[in-house]
């Protein structure tokens, strides 16, 4: 236990500034959806073992701590898939090494782009349906 | 004084050893495995999450849509719902290996103890093989409209 305190202290006193923020947050999001697609998968083989018990479990992704929880997912996966996009060409690509911090802002910025209106409409479509009228 | 002498042979103790031929091949399969899977993933599972859960939205799903894609067990089965299968399954067992390595470098990085990282890996690997296997066989089966979990017994 005291080897991760001292491992989550040292990560984020390690002055690596962006690159070090985006190695971190590709190991975090990728642990983050790695259990969400475990719950996921296991979640919807239900369907296979009783209607009954699927119907009830869409039931409860319906609820607000699933439909928070899906809006972390949503940043978490848009982030891991641009990131290991940006990773996998530099690897393939070492003339682009110089300019390894433009690649780290613009993918901090196409990640803003894609996982902000992503969020709007989930969020969106969630409150709605939790707060709207008739329903 | 002959560490500082540049041409004093370099002492045995800081020649590094070279990784087992075995591991190399698999540590070099994995990083390959990990960039190509990850660019299906990108298209399979953007699209699936862009689809499913931004334009239908969870707040939409019945267990009646997931009969019409995915198909009822012992029907046959149509041609969209076939898609449906294989794209699924295809996603299921990448996106489930690319997981299950990515957590072995991380977990390799930060449990020093040998016995703990084994017995760690050994559990995570039975649990993700387990629903990676239950996953296949829901999609290979289909759909058990009659309820009843005896329904696998027949």
């Amino acid at each position: 236990m005291s080897a991760l305190i001292s491992t989550v202290r040292a990560s984020l006193s390690y002055r690596g500034r962006e690159g070090h923020w985006l190695w971190m947050l590709h190991r975090v999001s990728g642990l983050g959806v790695l259990l969400f697609l475990i719950l996921h998968v296991a979640g919807m083989s239900s369907a296979f073992i009783s209607l009954e018990i699927h119907d009830r479990l869409l039931e409860l992704y319906k609820t607000p701590p699933f439909a928070i929880g899906e809006l972390a997912l949503a940043f978490g996966l848009i982030f891991h898939a641009i990131n290991g996009t940006r990773i996998a060409i530099l690897e393939l690509k070492p003339e682009l090494w110089q300019k390894q911090q433009l690649a780290t802002r613009l993918s901090i910025l196409i990640v803003a782009l894609v996982a902000a209106p992503t969020i709007l409409i989930m969020a969106a479509k969630s409150i709605q349906a939790f707060f709207g009228a008739g329903e | 004084m002959s560490t500082l002498n540049p041409s004093a042979p370099a002492s045995p103790r800081r020649v590094a050893r070279p990784i087992p031929q075995g591991r190399n091949r698999f540590e070099r399969a994995m990083w390959l495995f990990m960039r190509f899977s990850g660019l299906a993933l990108l298209f399979l599972a953007l699209s699936h999450f862009g689809f499913q859960h931004i334009i239908v939205g969870t707040h939409q799903l019945s267990s009646e849509d997931t009969i019409v894609r995915w198909g009822l067990a012992g029907e046959s089965i149509t041609v969209s719902q076939l898609f449906w299968r294989l794209y699924y399954g295809v996603m299921v067992l990448l996106a489930m290996l690319h997981g299950l390595n990515g957590l072995r470098q991380v977990a390799y990085d930060y449990l020093k103890n040998k016995t703990v990282y084994n017995a760690f890996m050994a559990a995570a690997a039975a649990l993700i093989l387990a629903v990676t296997a239950l996953g296949v066989i829901a999609l290979i089966v289909g759909v058990n409209a009659s309820g009843a979990v005896e329904a696998i017994a027949r």
